[in-house]
């Protein structure tokens, strides 16, 4: 069997003491910014990032990665027991855990959101290694005009799943496409829209617009906010749920897993959406809708289960055909060129160590989350309790020191001001930074593939559409923004939004 | 005809015009090349183009909508934090990361509306003999640390 030899790979490069002990960091941080609420894990990502440059790259990802699925369990914490949610992926946990934790069965609520992730992220590491080596195989046969449609369709998904007005995430997308571009020409070697600046030949640091638009603006935006948080007094006594309300759970946990693992594939989907339609799923097929809202353990089962499978399943996209699916995605590209690797099919085949080291390191990472969660509540209770006023300078601090070494420079600082005020002037007009960070990131590829294409075809604009491939992928991203404009949907998907 | 303008809107479509000549501006003496050999202005050109067009539309279709205001900007968070970054940018080269990180977490400290003056020395001081352990002794990033 392959998959055993791939699993077999990877748990020799994860089952290492240090990539263990980063495996075991990544997913502790991610739950404590997960229990934080006003701290993202994108934002996290974006400050953590520069610390990682000197790690070997296998380390690098597995803790990044581990900061990514470890918020999904956090967020559920701060969800049911302070009924705010702590990542938006939360956001229908607090729904029906919250209700559960004020009829006192707060333990079970919190135990069943964590076996809950944990099937979730079992099933899902199994659906990522089974589906990661045909896409590889069939990304192979990618040509510059299959990689240009494929960015494309990408782009189009996180306008689609944006929140907010689609034209203003056109809009992102494009401003980002543009802002990617300057810099150094690769294939002049003219620098362009550089204003003569020394330090921009290498373009706009990625870490500082991160930094600035994920982690200054939202605090800025967040500072403005009244902070609303009554703690509730919980007392654990009764963790474990009973084996009915487990057994109750499982079809629950199984449809959500489903649902997740599509859910996340898409571009621009992920965890959030991936709770919203597991919830609504649950709802409309129980027996007795009425119960959900009022402490249905149901309720938490599948939302937390997809959160976590969608969380997991969108690495599928980046691992095998280097194309991010979402802001987080994004940042892991990031990661990646930082370390030298090159997004793409040929990871896998280059550096099988590293891919599927990655993948199984999800796993012992869903099996550190259920330990490090479930005896540890008491103590992420506790972190609650300080207040906001005293987290957020030591934020606004790693953001300064992030991103001044990332690049050893002041220059970057200032870089990274800018694109906070930004950020708030973004968050202010109603326009997502999402669809914008995903634009930067994939312009400079975008054009090189673009070119390419172009110059095998002569100048031929029509070889997008004339190899099979490319066709499909532009037609889907036709369909994509024809079911955008259509009166109906647009208006069901405000209503999920809103929900 | 009363009660028109989307301010957002037109604020936002003002942004990308205003961005899109800057770029078409900056990127105006690269050689544009042709379709089958771009040149390196040939897609920065494109997309400012689009984007001002784009800006162009976005912002008269806000001019014709419904009113709406610009949304009320929290002043106090946002210049207190933008100034503590600017202070950190400034201190960092010329005095040392202790005396930078010590500036910024006072001056952010008073971006929160419920700020306490010892509470936030206290945390200030802290933080900044923390970011000197973690970042320069245990991290060892080279990072000033003293103005001498």
């Amino acid at each position: 069997m392959d998959l055993i030899a791939n699993l077999a790979t990877g748990f020799a490069v994860s089952l290492t003491p240090a990539n263990l002990g980063f495996c075991f960091l990544g997913a502790l941080i991610g739950t404590l910014v997960g229990v934080l609420p006003g701290i993202a894990p994108i934002t996290t990502i974006a400050i953590l990032l520069p610390f990682t440059f000197s790690l070997p790259p296998s380390s690098s990802l597995i803790m990044l990665a581990g900061i990514f699925y470890g918020a999904q369990y956090g967020g559920s914490t701060t969800a049911i027991l302070v009924n705010v949610p702590g990542e938006s992926s939360s956001i229908v946990t607090c729904l029906d855990g919250h209700q559960m934790a004020k009829q006192g069965r707060a333990g079970p609520a919190l135990a069943i959101a964590a076996i809950a992730s944990f099937v979730a992220g079992t099933i899902a590491t199994v659906v990522i290694a089974t589906a990661s080596a045909p896409l590889t195989w069939f990304a192979l046969k990618f040509n510059a005009a299959e990689y240009f449609s494929l960015m494309v369709l990408g782009l189009t998904g996180s306008v689609v799943l944006a929140h907010g007005a689609p034209e203003k995430a056109i809009a992102m997308v494009l401003v980002g496409l543009l802002l990617g571009l300057v810099g150094i020409d690769v294939n002049s070697g003219s620098p362009r829209m550089t204003m003569d600046l020394a330090d921009l030949g290498d373009g706009i640091g990625f870490v500082p617009i991160a930094i600035g638009m994920f982690g200054i603006a939202e605090l800025a935006v967040t500072l403005g906010r009244p902070q609303d948080r009554s703690l509730l007094s919980v007392k654990l006594r009764d963790l474990w749920p009973s084996w009915a309300e487990i057994r109750q759970c499982i079809p629950a946990m199984l449809r959500g897993t489903a649902i997740g693992s599509i859910l996340g594939v898409l571009p621009g989907g992920g965890a959030a959406l991936s709770s919203f339609a597991a919830y609504g799923v649950e709802k409309k097929t129980s027996r007795n809708p009425e119960r959900f809202g009022r402490g249905a353990i149901e309720g938490v089962a599948a939302p937390e289960a997809a959160n976590n499978a969608g969380a997991q399943t969108s690495f599928i996209p980046l691992l095998t055909l280097g194309i991010p699916g979402n802001a987080i995605m994004a940042l892991m590209v990031g990661a990646m060129m930082i370390q030298g690797i090159q997004p793409g099919p040929q990871v896998m085949v280059n550096q099988p160590g590293l891919f599927w080291g990655v993948i199984t390191s999800m796993w012992l990472g869903n099996v550190m989350l259920i330990v490090l969660n479930l005896p540890m509540i008491g103590l992420w209770v506790a972190l609650l309790r300080v207040p906001f006023r005293l987290m957020f300078p030591a934020i606004v601090l790693f953001c300064c020191i992030g991103t001044y070494s990332a690049g050893n420079t002041v220059f970057d600082i200032w870089v990274m001001l800018l694109f906070g005020v930004l950020g708030v002037f973004f968050y202010k007009v109603g326009a997502e930074p999402a669809p914008f960070v995903l634009g930067f990131v994939l312009g400079p590829m975008m054009e090189e593939n673009f070119r390419r294409a172009m110059y095998i075809s002569r100048g031929d604009p029509l070889v997008f559409v004339q190899r099979p491939i490319s066709a499909v992928l532009l037609v889907m991203a036709v369909i994509l923004l024809i079911i955008l404009v259509l009166p109906s949907i647009r208006a069901k998907r405000e209503e999920v939004f809103q929900e | 005809m009363r009660a028109r303008i989307n301010i957002p809107d037109l604020a936002f479509a003002a942004f990308l015009v205003a961005l899109g000549a800057l770029a078409f501006a900056l990127a105006s003496q690269l050689n544009v090349g042709t379709a089958a050999a771009m040149g390196p202005g040939y897609v920065p050109r494109g997309l400012a183009t689009l984007i001002m067009i784009y800006g162009l539309a976005l912002g008269l279709r806000a001019m014709l909508a419904a009113r709406l205001a610009f949304p009320a900007v929290e002043l106090r968070p946002l210049l207190l934090i933008s100034g503590s970054v600017v202070l950190f940018a400034i201190l960092l080269p010329i005095a040392g990361l202790a005396l930078a990180s010590f500036a910024l977490v006072i001056c952010a400290g008073y971006a929160a509306y419920d700020v306490r003056f010892r509470e936030n020395t206290i945390s200030a001081l802290t933080l900044a003999a923390f970011a000197v352990v973690l970042f320069v002794v245990a991290l060892s990033l080279p990072i000033p640390v003293w103005p001498w």
